[in-house]
């Protein structure tokens, strides 16, 4: 395994580094060993896996012993790359965006702090994943719903951290922080909201501070590390009904989205409606070689077999509504009676009702899973997935705009064609998968080219994306280009006050640190 | 009612946890409800290996669990019954083959860090997937 010291850094200082960390927090959990370093290497990366090694990595147990590691770190000008459990994967999994720093994992910090029923919300802290609080709950009686992405195997606060998206009323899950407990960059302790207050008892309730409010500043971001936060959960429902309905064919994605998204403006849904194209569902039943034996794309005729063969739509979309049994039957009509103005497709409807057993996988109704990874498996061997994940208005021109752009690109590279569209308000999430081989080069590079070129295409159009693997930070950063590049040369202003010495996460969504710009793509 | 497209591919999967209880296995905890793992020092952890497997590899190893699933499908290609899908149910893995699994990935499964499972937890959890090991 290649070695790589953190930049500026001796071998000689490196070493005393490490010692000085082992005594803060034990060496057990200092780990430097040529397969600790594989381990935290982005095993998805497009491209060689040393292209974002670390040098070594540490675990602290306790927020004092973060602020320990912080303070090291800064005597000796190692960087920090902090994860909470590291699965962010087909972003980077825990690998750091500059090459030699040290990767900070948060996964031994896995207290359920606290959960109030009543007022509905959970303390946690970094290493806590989808099925421990999943778990919690459930012992607990369930009275509180999780919302999950697709991966239940990564951290609530992570993935909360990061924007990830869930598909339950709270499902963009960001929005639902409140209240954190934040190491700063230079050791020092904060508390936001709230809780800013030695002992107030709505640090988890009221969003704001008194004053400017920043938890959000702490989110996609290098400027602290959160070490525990609060996250409002929803109540469980009473009942749910589920309206499930295959829609023919690509361009009806036009029509789905301006039936539903008034319904969402106005809260008649709530839940962030997520909408796959027929490749996720399939992948689900099946690898690749068992649909269609060519290294070339699936064509359109191809495509149309399979979907009749197994009476699949283009896209499916998932309705769920939550709440009173009459309230939901309510919503329910007016919902059919929208689709029905469009299609004669059967809604099909299943019904839950509050302690009846879920579905193993029913994100919908925040039941964790690791299932819909298994896409991933869809081009065989060693094979791992990329997102380009752009931001559209939930209208059916942008939809439609984006739909034909992203179509017409895989086309061009050859490449067959998975998106989703995940109705969150007043946007959609448009997530376009990239799966490939790890162990076929050709097939990387073209993977690799495709992504560069879904970027500059996108932007080109009025678009950009709300997250990215670690490849193309810099690149998507920079594609927020208003004011010759405002919100980066800010960033760096408030990165630089902050973190004098770049010691958190350089690099972390292209906002580079003065220490380390010289490694910035730009 | 319809069928969602996954259901009939989990009444599949499904049939495992009947498979195991006929078998003599003890019931599938249901929805991947882990077991716990005692508080203590886990470099020299007090929990037993099967607590381990399930709270750490549980999330794709146990019923329903990805893992099982893409195992299943390769495991029937090879013509060897469902029930083998579950690594629990093995009896031909060895202490080493597992060690370099979690270490290294397999397939698209990543690498395990020793924060996810130390080496003492790594040592147990193969003690006790080689268990039934002729």
């Amino acid at each position: 395994m290649k070695r790589v010291l953190p930049p500026n850094v001796s071998a000689a200082q490196f070493k005393d580094a490490l010692a000085d960390f082992a005594k803060a927090i034990g060496s057990d959990w200092v780990l430097s060993s040529d397969e600790d370093i594989a381990t935290y290497s982005d095993i998805y990366n497009p491209g060689p896996e040393e292209e974002w090694l670390p040098s070594a990595a540490v675990a602290p147990g306790s927020v004092e012993e973060v602020q320990e590691v912080v303070r090291i770190a800064n005597k000796y000008k190692t960087p920090l790359w902090t994860v909470a459990r590291g699965k962010n994967l087909g972003y980077g999994t825990a690998a750091p965006r500059l090459p030699g720093s040290i990767v900070l994992d948060m996964g031994r910090m896995k207290k359920i702090r606290m959960v109030d029923e009543e007022l509905g919300y959970c303390v946690i802290e970094p290493g806590v994943s989808f099925f421990d609080l999943y778990e919690h709950l459930q012992k607990m009686g369930g009275k509180l719903m999780m919302s999950v992405p697709g991966n239940g195997w990564g951290s609530v606060m992570g993935n909360a951290l990061d924007h990830g998206v869930g598909y339950t009323p709270y499902g963009l899950h960001a929005s639902k922080i409140c209240g954190m407990e934040v190491v700063m960059p230079d050791g020092g302790m904060l508390r936001t909201g709230m809780g800013a207050m030695e002992g107030n008892h709505a640090a988890h309730l009221f969003p704001f501070n008194y004053g400017p409010t920043w938890d959000q500043m702490f989110t996609q971001s290098n400027l602290g590390i959160v070490c525990s936060m609060g996250l409002w959960l929803m109540p469980t429902p009473d009942s749910s009904l589920q309206l499930t309905i295959d829609i023919p064919k690509a361009e009806d994605i036009g029509w789905v989205i301006d039936t539903l998204t008034p319904l969402k403006v106005s809260g008649l849904i709530d839940q962030n409606v997520f909408i796959p194209s027929w490749l996720g569902k399939i992948s689900v039943i099946g690898t690749r070689k068992d649909f269609w034996d060519k290294p070339s794309a699936i064509p359109e005729w191809r495509v149309n077999e399979l979907l009749k063969q197994y009476k699949l739509g283009y896209w499916q979309v998932s309705m769920r509504l939550y709440g009173e049994v009459d309230v939901v039957k309510a919503k329910a009509e007016v919902v059919k009676t929208a689709f029905r103005k469009q299609t004669d497709q059967p809604i099909d409807e299943l019904w839950w009702h509050k302690g009846d057993p879920t579905n193993v996988m029913d994100t919908t109704l925040g039941v964790p899973t690791a299932v819909p990874l298994q896409m991933g498996a869809w081009v065989g061997g060693r094979s791992a997935h990329l997102g380009f994940s752009p931001v559209v208005p939930a209208q059916s021109s942008h939809v439609l705009g984006q739909l034909k752009r992203s179509q017409e690109l895989y086309a061009k590279y050859d490449v067959d064609f998975y998106a989703s569209f995940t109705i969150g308000g007043r946007f959609v999430n448009n997530i376009n998968m990239l799966m490939f081989d790890r162990d076929k080069p050709k097939d990387v590079q073209n993977i690799k080219d495709l992504f560069d070129e879904l970027i500059v295409v996108t932007k080109e159009a009025g678009y950009g994306e709300y997250r990215t693997h670690l490849n193309w930070m810099d690149e998507v950063a920079q594609t927020f280009d208003y004011g010759d590049n405002a919100m980066t040369r800010y960033n760096e202003i408030v990165k630089d006050a902050l973190d004098p010495n770049g010691i958190l996460s350089p690099g972390k969504q292209g906002v580079w640190p003065r220490a380390y710009r010289q490694f910035a793509r730009r | 009612m319809k069928t969602p497209l996954l259901f009939g591919f989990m009444l599949a999967v499904s049939s495992l946890g009947a498979a195991a209880e006929n078998s003599g296995m003890p019931p599938l905890p249901p929805h991947q409800m882990r077991l716990e793992v005692p508080d203590g020092d886990r470099t020299q952890s007090p929990a037993s290996g099967e607590q381990l497997f399930s709270n750490a590899c549980g999330y794709c190893h146990l019923t329903f669990g990805m893992g099982t699933n893409v195992l299943m499908g390769r495991r029937m290609a090879m013509g060897l019954p469902p029930q083998t899908a579950l690594l629990a149910n093995r009896t031909d893995l060895t202490a080493d083959y597992i060690a370099m699994v979690v270490r290294s990935g397999q397939g698209d499964m990543p690498r395990i860090t020793r924060v996810d499972l130390t080496d003492s937890e790594l040592a147990l959890v193969a003690e006790y997937l080689t268990r039934n090991n002729p």
